[in-house]
């Protein structure tokens, strides 16, 4: 349920080859352009009506029907009316602290798990990649019950560290397997060419293998980011006075103007839109690996 | 197995000390509270209360009253009491008092707070002394007995006149307990006919005497199907598992077409493919909540598609979509908005696997004049066999906990699913346990649905063969 950026699988997937074919443009060349902006819009047109309304004035928002040509009146009245409301600042402030401690504990604890998938040989190995697989496949809704009860039993509920926690276990898998993948990217020889010339393991590994792994890295993290900013039935259930924004809106739905929906919808879309930005070349490599 | 001799395989320890801080973490969080939800759902920790055969902790017990029991109360008795007073409990103060005894000797002895008025307090409000109330009925005892301990069974040591002046020496609070017994309803029921006393935390007196009462919860745990009858049993369960399968049975299917063919699209590589590509996976990041609520901007009827409709002149008023009256107006929204939001997820599964196809298989097949739906149909789709497994119980998983996007269309009331009826039996209804139930059910599900299309597609592989 959660929360894309789902999960994906893992399989050895050669990286997509975006190289065009060189063909004449041809009826079957010109279908498929087709198609692709037919689905382009089906996805833009929604997300465009959405944006403009996020952006407009509360009265336009309410207003029945709706001038859709040629443009909506552009204002950040809703906006402003959105991040002014009761509970918001806090919800985004709590939203932003849970994604960063979940982005460190997953990237901490998952890191040296993908190096040792991808470099090491050990009995055991496949099982650790199954468990992974497996926990991974375990529904949200399954943990954050029993979780809200135990965090109840230990004074932990209704803190932001112990949805974060919840946060990580459900990030861990996916961060260790595209980690692994991302090592797997860098050949080991080259970490053994530094110690031919004379670096010590950990020098070889600090100057040759972390800087071309850090982007991988990197955006394994904003992946966790974005589960985290994203995830809405755990924090609901784990949090009561500390909500974050998905939380807060899931609760305010019933209570709350259109516009005050819309534009919190707006800014649990924001951060998505970015990191797919920076990742869609990406995509395959890291999660064509999750695949199988 | 025989190693050779000389030939030691060294285990290296560094592997296990890097993916150690992973295990411990999920087996903290993850399989420790799994195991957790599964007991939960079969195990009520309150389900019985002993009966003692005195009113003190370390009583016989002499049977035990199920959670919920209706009970006459036959007599009452306070216990000393040092822990923490909490809201669940019934209690009264007693006083231990020193004054001047009836016979004029010097009493010392316990006394309930009932019988005394106090008029002289400290500052932090701790009673330091009184004097002893008037018995108002007629015929009464005038005299006040005092006891040894602060318990009515406990001898008495001194009696004292009303209106005596007295000093508080100290405060004792005891706790109520009560003698009960299951009233004739409950045994008609199978419950025992024991009598013994229970402490008030653990149940709930009622009547304008206090003369009944009622089984709070108990202290004896024990393994119990109630809780899963109970989910069985509750009016949404049949709506739920219903409206789950409905979505799963109108998105997959949809949802595989609409994600085969973006697939086609980007292995099509032309030019604009990076950006299909962006586009296409565009909704893969985003929240369930932001894409319900999205759709609930266009379907609501002062919303974008009434504009439309109206702006075109197709129809004089705002059609309503999502109220209780257009239940599968609001199914039809859900369809769309998971259709939107988690297709890019199947889309990127299938690329991968026509990645893995190669170039010449398919080059092959157009050289000897298989057209491209020909070649789409008798290659890919049966080389795509595994990555579609994968995305099919992917997909099931997910399908099974949509939450936020019922949510945002329907409201959680016309239409409801699993996961809503988890989170409702959580927080609306505070019933932890039939929660997990409902957690353990969407895990049985999950687990059976993707053991089908393995046995399903990995079956058909083998006749294929």
């Amino acid at each position: 349920m959660t929360a894309s950026p789902t999960t994906p699988p893992i399989p050895t997937a050669p990286d997509l080859n975006l190289t065009e074919r060189k063909a004449k443009p041809t009826w079957g060349r010109m279908g498929t352009y087709a198609a692709g902006i037919v689905i382009s819009l089906w996805i833009l047109i929604p997300l465009f009506f959405f944006f403009s309304m996020a952006f407009t004035t509360q009265e336009t928002v309410r207003s029945y029907p709706k001038n859709f040509l040629p443009f909506i009146p552009f204002s950040t009245s809703t906006m402003e009316f959105f991040l002014r409301s009761d509970g918001v600042g806090e919800g985004l402030i709590n939203s932003v602290i849970v994604a960063v401690l979940t982005l460190i504990l997953s990237t901490l604890l998952a890191t040296p798990a993908g190096y040792a998938v991808s470099r090491y040989l050990f009995p055991g190995r496949d099982l650790f990649r199954l468990g992974i697989l497996a926990v991974r496949a375990f529904p949200i809704v399954v943990l954050s019950i029993p979780l809200a009860v135990l965090f109840l039993r230990y004074n932990l509920f209704d803190s932001l560290l112990s949805l974060a926690l919840m946060h990580t276990a459900l990030a861990m898998p996916t961060s260790v397997l595209i980690i692994a993948s991302v090592f797997a990217s860098v050949p080991y020889e080259l970490e053994e060419a530094g110690q031919v010339f004379g670096a010590t393991p950990l020098q070889s590994f600090r100057h040759i293998v972390v800087p071309l792994v850090l982007p991988g890295i990197a955006a394994s993290s904003v992946f966790t980011f974005v589960l985290s900013w994203n995830e809405v039935f755990a924090a609901s259930i784990l949090t009561l006075e500390n909500r974050t924004l998905p939380a807060l809106l899931l609760n305010q739905l019933s209570e709350s103007s259109d516009a005050y929906q819309f534009a919190g919808g707006f800014f649990l879309m924001v951060p998505s839109i970015i990191f797919m930005f920076f990742i869609r070349k990406h995509l395959f490599n890291m999660w064509g690996q999750v695949s199988k | 197995m025989a190693a050779k001799p000389g030939v030691r395989r060294r285990i290296r320890l560094t592997p296990y000390l890097l993916i150690l801080p992973t295990l411990l973490f999920l087996a903290a969080f993850f399989a420790y509270p799994m195991v957790q939800g599964l007991i939960l759902a079969v195990y009520d920790d309150e389900a019985t209360l002993p009966l003692l055969d005195s009113p003190d902790l370390s009583g016989d017990k002499v049977g035990g009253l199920a959670q919920g029991v209706q009970l006459d109360v036959l007599g009452q008795q306070g216990n000393r009491f040092d822990g923490e007073v909490t809201n669940d409990l019934l209690t009264e103060q007693w006083f231990r008092i020193t004054g001047t005894g009836s016979e004029g000797a010097p009493a010392d002895g316990w006394a309930p707070e009932t019988r005394v008025r106090v008029r002289d307090e400290a500052a932090d409000g701790t009673p330091r002394g009184g004097t002893i109330r008037t018995k108002l009925a007629a015929g009464a005892d005038p005299l006040t007995d005092l006891y040894e301990t602060p318990s009515e069974s406990a001898e008495i040591i001194a009696r004292i006149e009303a209106r005596e002046a007295v000093a508080i020496e100290d405060v004792a609070t005891l706790e109520l307990w009560f003698e009960v017994v299951a009233n004739d309803d409950a045994i008609a029921e199978g419950a025992t006919d024991a009598q013994g006393w229970v402490p008030s935390r653990f149940i709930q007196v009622m009547g304008e005497e206090g003369e009944r009462a009622r089984v709070d919860r108990g202290t004896d745990g024990e393994f119990t199907s109630r809780f899963v009858e109970k989910m069985f049993d509750d009016r949404k369960f049949g709506p739920a598992w219903q409206t789950t399968l409905i979505l799963m049975a109108l998105i997959l299917p949809l949802q595989f077409v609409l994600a085969t063919l973006m697939a086609l699209v980007i292995h099509a590589r032309l030019k604009a493919t990076s950006w299909f590509l962006y586009l296409f996976s565009l909704p893969m990041g985003m929240s369930d909540l932001a894409v319900g609520i999205l759709f609930f901007s266009m379907f609501t009827s002062s919303g974008m598609i009434n504009s439309v409709l109206e702006g075109f002149g197709f129809i004089d008023d705002p059609k309503v979509f999502l109220s209780a009256d257009t239940r599968w107006w609001i199914i039809a929204a859900i369809v769309l908005a998971e259709l939107w939001r988690a297709t890019s997820i199947v889309m990127v599964i299938i690329v991968s696997g026509l990645q893995a196809i190669p170039d010449e298989t398919l080059e092959a097949a157009e050289l000897f004049g298989a057209s491209y739906w020909q070649r789409v149909r008798h290659i890919m789709l049966p080389l795509l066999r595994p990555s579609i497994q994968v995305a099919l119980i992917l997909r099931t998983i997910l399908a099974f906990q949509v939450f936020a996007v019922v949510i945002a269309l329907g409201g959680g009331e016309v239409v409801t699913v699993l996961a809503n009826e988890t989170y409702r039996q959580y927080f609306g209804l505070r019933n932890t346990n039939v929660a997990s139930a409902y957690a353990i059910f969407i895990l049985l599900l999950s687990l059976a649905s993707a053991f089908f299309y393995l046995r399903a597609l990995r079956s058909q592989q083998e006749l294929n063969a």
